[in-house]
């Protein structure tokens, strides 16, 4: 059955409906848990508001264990589920420089729009920057391709690189997350500051 | 309970669940020869030389060229980063590592057609994915890409897009200098590189 | 944990744990609808695509980074999953401002700078996000959220790389958030 598009179940323009409908679901959940402030997203790597943390890993748990169990029952066919690929050093350096411009900026790209819907000028800033940074990576493409296209390993699965089920990786995962909200608890305890 | 309680005990019994039950590998494996006179008929394992010169040229990670011939002929000639798998070895237990993956696309080779569908097929009904044949075989390939002929003045736009961009990336591959800009200018270059998305079903994503 | 479940009943915001769910099944839904993951950096690279190739067609088609988008997306670059999904994202996070009342115009900062040099550092990290956003080939959410719900390996390595660097270079900016 799923996905319905891919399967051409949907026509193309329906899809691109539903993507808008899917954006309003995003960023009024965002919004809803305080993803449109930016203190507030910091405050993870401070301790003192580890709500990124939460939402992000609740987030990744549920869709997860959504995907495998309508794996299991049949409703959607995972190989036709786009798998991001895996370059290996763009992804390390790529990652290494969005992290300095998470905690330069502060927003990442998906929150800083939703900052901008309710009016918080730094999230426009922050997407303005954006905007240059992919201009940049454009126009001077032809000096790091070689490092975008290095070490190509496919779409592999974290699961079958690691040699587990994709169940099994899934359990630890959630075991992981517990125990990382457990963490965030006990630091927003340690570091409590008042809500912004 | 607590709420949070009962979403972290409500998680793991759903994560033992998932972990307890065996993955759903249902996959296409091993095609009915109905599929596969489907596939035969649509000639979706056909890839054009515009595409694979396409790919060339641009140093496409994921493109493996494999050549079916046998090893002399290889020897003689063969397209750059083509590799030798004579298509009596097709089956060596050596090259099942290289068929059947789901990292590169696999294109096979020889001077027609005929051998490098032949390996295509086999490979196909083993239910491996990924692999494709190079249209009209190296024949074509010096036909349309080495040595392309220029179309008649009355031809319609089309044509000399596509001359151009043959001739363009026959330079390019034969070494011989070219500005790839020339190249890229033409609509015929995006067209064909449309095509290179084989995963024609799988939804395109990324951010 | 008891004791905090009285902060969390104070907040304004809604409980993470409940937003996380309902951020997971917004992902679920996007991909059984579509088939892939959320996204946000590909919409502006659209933008961009789509602006350059207006105002200076011959000039970006020679671009290698051009060719590279239009090879891989068909018809206009505007006519883009991810453009209409950040549309929507725009309208759902303004709803739900409008909703809790958190519409205003304003710079949130740490008392400890000005808004002048807020504004400096958000431009700073938008360009280092936006640059790494496409090595990356996805942001927080097309590459770390969307890349883990998937299990794909590169989404786990880039969320560890983001959230490492983050946390790491976290000391060193702890004025203008703390």
């Amino acid at each position: 059955m799923g996905p319905l598009a891919p399967n051409e179940l949907i026509s193309e323009n329906t899809n691109l409906f539903l993507a808008f409908i899917i954006g309003i679901g995003f960023g009024f959940v965002l919004e809803q848990s305080g993803f449109s402030s930016s203190r507030k997203l910091a405050g993870v790597f401070y301790g003192y508001d580890t709500v990124v943390l939460k939402v992000f890993f609740t987030a990744a748990i549920t869709a997860m264990l959504g995907l495998l169990f309508f794996s299991l029952f049949g409703w959607v066919d995972l190989n036709l589920i786009y798998v991001n690929p895996t370059y290996l050093y763009s992804a390390i350096v790529g990652g290494i420089i969005m992290g300095a411009g998470f905690i330069i900026g502060g927003y990442c790209p998906g929150t800083s729009f939703c900052g901008a819907s309710i009016g918080k000028l730094d999230a426009f800033v922050f997407i303005g920057g954006l905007f240059i940074g992919v201009m940049i990576f454009g126009a001077g493409f032809s000096i790091w391709d070689d490092l975008y296209l290095a070490k190509f390993l496919g779409s592999p699965k974290i699961s079958e690189s690691l040699g587990l089920s994709d169940g099994l990786f899934g359990l630890l995962l959630i075991l992981a997350a517990l125990a990382m909200f457990w963490v965030a608890e006990w630091a927003e305890k340690k570091f409590p500051r008042e809500e912004y | 309970m607590k709420p949070r309680l009962i979403l972290a005990v409500f998680l793991v019994t759903l994560g033992l669940i998932i972990a307890a039950v065996p993955q759903n590998k249902t996959r296409q494996y091993k095609l009915t020869a109905i599929e596969l006179l489907d596939e035969v008929n649509t000639r979706t394992q056909f890839i054009t030389p515009e595409v694979v010169a396409d790919m060339l040229v641009k140093k496409d990670p994921t493109l493996q060229l494999i050549d079916v011939r046998s090893q002399d002929e290889f020897e003689k000639f063969s397209l750059s980063g083509a590799i030798n798998i004579p298509i009596s070895n097709l089956l060596s237990e050596s090259n099942a590592d290289i068929l059947d993956q789901e990292v590169k696309m696999n294109i096979f080779y020889s001077n027609g057609t005929l051998t490098a569908n032949e390996a295509w097929m086999i490979t196909r009904q083993l239910g491996y994915k990924n692999n494709y044949v190079l249209e009209g075989g190296l024949n074509y390939w010096f036909e349309t890409i080495l040595n392309p002929q220029k179309p008649a003045s009355t031809s319609p736009d089309e044509e000399f897009a596509k001359y151009d961009f043959r001739k363009s990336a026959g330079q390019a591959l034969g070494g011989g200098t070219i500005s790839i800009q020339s190249k890229e200018a033409t609509p015929s270059s995006a067209k064909p590189a449309i095509k290179t998305a084989p995963k024609k079903k799988k939804a395109a994503g990324g951010c | 944990m008891s004791e905090s479940i009285t902060t969390i009943k104070k907040s304004k915001y809604l409980n993470p744990y409940i937003g996380g769910v309902l951020l997971g099944l917004v992902l679920l839904a996007a991909n059984f609808i579509s088939g892939r993951g959320l996204g946000a950096s590909g919409a502006i690279k659209s933008c961009i695509v789509s602006a350059s190739t207006t105002i200076a067609p011959t000039a970006s088609a020679n671009l290698a980074f051009m060719k590279e988008y239009t090879s891989a997306h068909s018809g206009s670059p505007m006519k883009n999953w991810l453009v209409f999904e950040m549309l929507g994202v725009l309208v759902g996070g303004f709803l739900s401002g409008a909703i809790a009342g958190r519409l205003k115009f304003k710079v949130e900062h740490s008392p400890k700078i000005t808004s002048k040099k807020r504004l400096i550092l958000a431009l700073a990290g938008g360009i280092l996000f936006g640059y790494g956003s496409q090595l990356g080939r996805g942001c927080t959410s097309g590459s770390a959220l969307s890349g883990m719900a998937v299990l794909s390996l590169g989404g786990f390595i880039t969320m560890m790389a983001i959230f490492g660097t983050a946390f790491a270079l976290a000391y060193f900016f702890r004025k203008n958030w703390i």
